[in-house]
């Protein structure tokens, strides 16, 4: 009787499950609580940006951009302009590259406060996402104030900005820069940095090892919280940023020692919080007057991007991560002849998955929440019989035939005839 | 003892703790929710969401067998029968000798009975947080039955009709013992025994199985309808019930004495304080609890509870047995 029985569950975590706030899914195979293997699969979020964008013009893309993820809206319109402009040779303003830096880094500040609350209602801890996440209206109070919108405030154009930074959103920024100094902070650090339960929770949970962050190319708060110094900020020297003295933030300076789990995460977090104050600040200091656009109107950057022709990429260090957005210009086109951009979620993914293996189930929400999930992909719609496991993939025509059928049942009188939308055709 | 008499005292008992209990959740509610900076649900909300849950239909598993289906009904049967062995401000309906025993048996059947529902139903999930609360309730016993023992064995030394039974706490108090060291033993054992009410109840650092953000409520996972307002109602039962074991143990002062009141004036105004006193020591141990603190790793939950709790209640037992030989004063 020396054979070992094994006692193996699949749990689905996903694609809907209280721990996610996105359509992601991690099968996980279990031995009693310990994890003997993740495998995930993404794509349950088609929106086939890539293709509509090859649909629109230069300028309609910054819109589209924004909505690739409500949290990092102000980033991957950021980094599409960056990479227009690099592929047309179009000078920003000093003024539009300062707006840009307040900006993005107000972003910052609300991205990694609704973050933290996440990753604390991860572990039940509910009382600190009430906090974190009361903290943040202030902050989208302000960006509502500069933008327009609480979400998607549209900032950005090609060659500069489209709002200017006036003397009174800027007494409004240093008031909440003042209020998180003395209210949010020291409750935030006192909560992640010594709170007997998180530090039971988070320490050692999830660990990527600093090799495996480089092997599986890791980004953001992740690859920093594995003592990776790497920051597109600071590595790059994008735009203005060096002048305002950025640097990749590492557990190091705040707990002594790097060992790249969730609590580390999370640490780089509450240091980059504290960081992004200190450069909006610099940043309103030594913002210089002039004009914030390259072109007065709109249309005379559609003129000279119709005759561009090239490649551009533009990179930024989005709250979460690094993003890339690739486009390439062919003369005579309005828009975008390829349009391509790698957000920080996906390598992180594959990182954290690999890390989970060996920890137990508890650390799945936690781990997945602290790399900031974010997913923007494309599949198709695959269906499967429960019974027989037996797979059939749906097309566009598939589906559009059933909603015929659908419509009809509902209502057998109606008389127009659908048409087929999608491939070939426009949708603007 | 009158039939007549037991029925209908056990079913005015049932119909009154099954509102005080569900009050209770929300009040527990729109505290914590103040606690944390909300507006919180309106105080019904739990007696909205059983008459919701009523109404509805109740989905059952493919895969489910018979006793899914049986496993609420069983567990709210058990709630019922455990009330009549409650302290509440007077002694048990049912007071025999020993029924001690049986409180303790009927109140972990209740968990047993959930984990069978939750097997019976299939889904992985479910599995996955059966097996975490049979582990945290083996863990979760033994601390509390030391505390709950020695206290019956110190106060039966003080001379009690029925020694180890649960109407021993409202004849003799633990607190007239008088001494230092029962003072400090009695002090260490309510410290054990408020953590285990946490755990029984399932809140704060003992939330594991049923875990929101792991396992999507665990045992409960697959549980709809009225099948799920049965478990609530037994759930919000075992809550008051086991309070009410911490409140008899540890404040069994009544009232009606020193308002003057006998005969059935006096009962009803002992179990409204009984009730009083139920909710502040939830108060304690539920809400704040709630409140403050995150929910921990299973491995973490079986670490406090024998390395932490069980030497607790040794040394408070220990203490409290010194106490009487009397080694030192």
């Amino acid at each position: 009787m020396n054979e070992r029985i094994e006692y193996w569950v699949k749990i689905p975590i996903g694609p809907i499950h209280p721990a996610l706030e996105e359509p992601e899914k991690f099968i996980i195979t279990l031995d009693g609580e310990r994890i003997i293997n993740v495998d995930v699969k993404l794509g349950y979020n088609l929106r086939g940006l890539e293709w509509i964008a090859m649909r629109r013009n230069w300028i309609q893309v910054l819109y589209l951009a924004e909505r690739i993820c409500g949290i990092c809206s102000f980033s991957h319109n950021h980094t599409y302009a960056r990479a227009v402009e690099e592929m047309a040779g179009i000078e920003v303003p000093e003024r539009a590259e300062y707006i840009r830096v307040i900006v993005g880094e107000l972003e910052r500040i609300h991205s990694h406060l609704l973050n933290l609350g996440v990753v604390a209602h991860s572990i039940g801890y509910d009382t600190v996402l009430h906090l974190s996440w009361l903290a943040r209206e202030k902050v989208m109070d302000i960006l509502e104030d500069i933008g327009g919108n609480r979400v998607n405030y549209a900032g950005n154009m090609i060659g500069g900005v489209r709002r200017d930074i006036t003397e009174k959103h800027k007494r409004a920024i240093l008031d909440m820069i003042y209020y998180y100094r003395q209210e949010i902070m020291p409750k935030i650090e006192e909560i992640f940095l010594y709170d007997p339960t998180v530090e039971a929770r988070l320490r050692d949970s999830g660990v990527i090892p600093k090799r495996i962050a480089i092997e599986y190319s890791a980004q953001g708060p992740t690859a920093r919280g594995s003592g990776i110094k790497k920051d597109v900020r600071y590595n790059e020297k994008l735009g203005v940023y060096p002048d305002l003295g950025v640097k990749p933030v590492t557990p190091k300076e705040f707990t002594g020692v790097i060992k790249g789990d969730v609590f580390d995460r999370m640490v780089v977090r509450v240091g980059e919080l504290w960081q992004s104050m200190e450069i909006i600040e610099r940043a309103l200091d030594q913002m210089p007057e002039g004009k914030i656009k390259a072109f007065p109107k709109d249309n005379m950057i559609l003129f000279k991007l119709k005759k561009a022709e090239g490649e551009g990429i533009g990179r930024y260090e989005a709250p979460r991560g690094e993003t890339i957005h690739y486009v390439r210009a062919e003369p005579g086109r309005d828009g975008p002849a390829k349009w391509k951009m790698r957000e920080p979620t996906f390598p992180n993914l594959f990182a954290v998955a690999r890390a989970l293996v060996g920890e137990q189930l508890a650390d799945v929400p936690v781990a997945i929440a602290s790399i900031d999930p974010c997913l923007s992909c494309t599949d198709r719609v695959a269906v499967i019989d429960a019974e027989t496991g037996r797979k059939r993939i749906l097309t566009e025509v598939d589906l559009l035939k059933e909603s015929i059928k659908k419509t009809k049942e509902i209502n057998p009188n109606i008389k127009a005839k659908p048409e087929k939308i999608g491939i070939g055709r426009c949708i603007l | 003892m009158n039939i007549l008499y037991a029925t209908l005292g056990l079913i005015a008992l049932y119909l009154y703790v099954s509102f005080a209990s569900l009050l209770w959740e929300g009040l527990d509610r729109k505290l914590v929710a103040r606690m944390q900076r909300r507006v919180g649900p309106p105080l019904l909300q739990p007696f909205y969401d059983f008459l919701k849950l009523m109404s509805k239909e109740s989905i059952i598993p493919k895969h489910a067998n018979k006793f899914y289906e049986l496993a609420p009904v069983l567990a709210l049967a058990v709630s019922i029968a455990l009330l009549a062995y409650t302290p509440m401000g007077f002694a048990p309906l049912f007071a025999t000798k020993g029924d001690v025993i049986v409180f303790i048996y009927l109140l972990t059947l209740i968990g047993f009975i959930r984990v069978l529902g939750a097997i019976s139903s299939g889904s992985p999930y479910a599995q996955i947080g059966a097996q975490r609360e049979m582990i945290i309730l083996v863990s979760r016993e033994i601390p509390m039955m030391l505390g709950l023992f020695t206290i019956l064995w110190r106060l039966s030394h003080l001379g009690v009709e029925k020694p180890f039974s649960l109407a021993t706490f409202y004849q003799r108090n633990i607190w007239e013992l008088g001494t230092p060291l029962a003072f400090i033993g009695t002090f260490i054992l309510l410290f054990v025994f408020l953590a285990w009410l946490a755990s029984e109840i399932e809140v704060g650092f003992f939330d594991i199985p049923e875990a929101e953000t792991e396992v999507a409520e665990g045992p409960m996972a697959e549980y709809s309808g009225r099948h799920l307002a049965l478990f609530e109602l037994s759930n919000a039962l075992k809550m008051f019930v086991s309070a009410s074991l911490v409140v008899a143990i540890f404040f069994p002062w009544g009232i009606s004495a020193y308002v003057g009141l006998s005969g059935t004036p006096a009962l009803i105004v002992d179990v409204l304080f009984h009730t009083l006193k139920v909710f502040i020591v939830l108060f304690i141990s539920m809400s704040i609890f709630r409140a403050i603190t995150g929910r921990l790793r299973i491995t973490q939950a079986v670490q406090i509870f024998w390395l932490r709790l069980l030497p607790a209640a040794i040394i408070g037992s220990l203490i409290l047995a010194i106490d009487l030989l009397g080694v030192i004063v």
